[in-house]
């Protein structure tokens, strides 16, 4: 297994904080769609972080 | 088994997960879908509590096996009424589907398939698995020789090219001749077809075009739809003909594309075992098979498709796990990907026969073209099996030369007598898409 060569704890962290600020983002868009929309589709491929990093990093030693 | 270079893999993390790290990842992952069924789904609510199950009694990984199945059939009959044309399969409001699929409906009605972004996001991801663990990288340019429709089939394989980074030129208004030349012209260096669209379009270019496929330049070819490439002799074929390395796949409109070869082709397909898991049971008892050559049929779980989820999916489809394999996956292999489907694996003359073991012997002759027709029929009380054969152009060899040794690996091979005729070459049908060569005619 390959973990000596990244932080995954670090990503994960991050990970987390970009999911938040696109949801910070959509509450103050005002309900403009060109906003939602495209948060929409970033929180998709945030949340194919979480399954790639996020999700296994409280499985690893 | 050992582990390469961190851009080996598309997620070197999970791909080389402990087997026990693995386990406990999927059993979160299982657990949490289950609720998300059972708390959304009128569907598998109703499934669940007519088993008397509830999510919560999955206490360790033996109480999987307690999680009711689900049916293709049981998706058909919770649809067609609103939310329209979902109706209690749908898990998500319908405002929040963005995609529309359905199945081929071989097995009766269409099951319609709904799915949202991020629904869509993961189908995808789970083909960047696929993709670049068979080599395609940011410098190919990936020809992909179908229309994109209702079905399933190519457009994770599209996007995913994208994900991956690679150029991707959908082939689809393009009849065969056409799409060869604009491989020729592109220097494509990428193909994903059926396997039997795949030997149809080499043909092609040395019959009609008078090309050699290796001259087109591709490199590799992604196969899916079919067992083919999975299958050695088919697999050798398709190679020699391109001078291509050729890679299987597994998936299908429920499921995603939950399994891959890579590129060290270990006679099987990696099950992507981080997004999803296929549970292996015996035909007849439903008892979990974990030991290696010993054939079994697959149920299915997607971890984290929402809009309708995919749990304990009676696939009906049949594998068995092998060994491992040398890329340092820990992800577990199906050797010789799928055998077929239950359906179709069936009693002829009190023998069990799988038609892909036809497949093996005709496309392991020479002197045989690649296409050939199985039909199963009655006559009185005995069954027959009679399978149509085309000699291979420019073959010396006459029907009664091949005859003989066709009949005696046939019977070696499945144990079973057949009546064999040779038609005309490029008189039997050719598909594009999924081949429908077995035909059994004692089902009516």
């Amino acid at each position: 297994m390959i973990t000596a060569e990244v932080n995954l704890k670090e990503m994960s962290e991050l990970i987390a904080e970009i999911r938040e600020k696109v949801e910070h983002l959509m509450k103050i868009s005002g309900g403009m769609q060109c906003v939602d929309r495209n948060c929409e589709r970033i929180l998709a491929s945030v949340k194919m972080l979480e399954l790639n990093i996020s999700d296994v990093v409280e499985f690893l030693d | 088994m050992q582990v390469k270079g961190i851009d080996f893999y598309w997620n070197p993390i999970l791909e080389t997960l402990p087997r026990d790290k693995l386990k406990a990842l999927q059993f979160k992952k299982f657990k949490r879908i289950v609720k998300w069924g059972y708390e959304k789904s009128k569907l598998y609510r109703r499934i669940y509590d007519e088993a008397g199950f509830h999510p919560e009694d999955v206490k360790t990984w033996e109480d999987i096996s307690k999680v009711p199945m689900i049916q293709k059939s049981d998706y058909r009959d919770a649809q067609a009424k609103e939310p329209w044309p979902y109706g209690d399969s749908l898990c998500v409001p319908l405002e929040e589907v963005t995609e529309y699929h359905q199945t081929s409906g071989t097995t009766g009605q269409p099951v319609y398939q709904p799915d949202t972004w991020q629904d869509w996001e993961l189908l995808n991801e789970m083909w960047a698995y696929i993709i670049y663990a068979q080599g395609f990288r940011n410098t190919d340019r990936v020809f992909i020789p179908f229309g994109y429709n209702v079905f399933i089939a190519y457009w994770q394989g599209h996007y995913a090219c994208e994900k991956v980074g690679c150029e991707v030129v959908p082939g689809g208004i393009l009849n065969t001749e056409e799409r060869l030349l604009k491989i020729k012209e592109l220097k494509a260096t990428a193909l994903m077809a059926t396997p039997t669209y795949v030997l149809t379009m080499a043909d092609t270019c040395r019959n009609k075009l008078k090309i050699n496929p290796h001259d087109l330049g591709i490199k590799k070819i992604l196969c899916a739809g079919e067992p083919g490439a999975n299958v050695p002799s088919t697999k050798a074929r398709m190679e020699k003909a391109w001078n291509a390395k050729v890679y299987d796949h597994v998936g299908g409109t429920e499921c995603g594309g939950w399994s891959y070869e890579c590129v060290c082709q270990p006679g099987g397909v990696h099950v992507n075992e981080a997004l999803c898991m296929a549970e292996l049971v015996d035909i007849e008892t439903g008892e979990p098979i974990e030991e290696p050559n010993k054939p079994g049929k697959l149920i299915m779980t997607l971890f984290d498709r929402l809009a309708q989820p995919t749990i304990r999916f009676d696939s009906k489809d049949v594998g068995m796990w092998g060994e491992d394999c040398e890329c340092g996956r820990t992800f577990r292999v199906l050797k010789g990907g799928l055998h077929g489907r239950i359906d179709h694996i069936t009693k002829v003359k009190g023998v069990l026969f799988s038609p892909v073991s036809v497949e093996e012997v005709v496309r392991g002759m020479p002197e045989l073209g690649d296409e050939y027709e199985l039909i199963v029929s009655k006559k009185g009380d005995a069954d027959v099996i009679t399978l149509k054969v085309e000699l291979s152009p420019g073959t010396s060899a006459t029907p009664e030369m091949v005859q003989q040794e066709l009949s005696r690996q046939l019977r070696l091979k499945t144990n079973l007598a057949y009546k064999i005729e040779f038609h005309e070459y490029g008189s039997l049908p050719r598909y594009e898409v999924k081949a429908r060569r077995f035909k059994d005619l004692r089902k009516k």
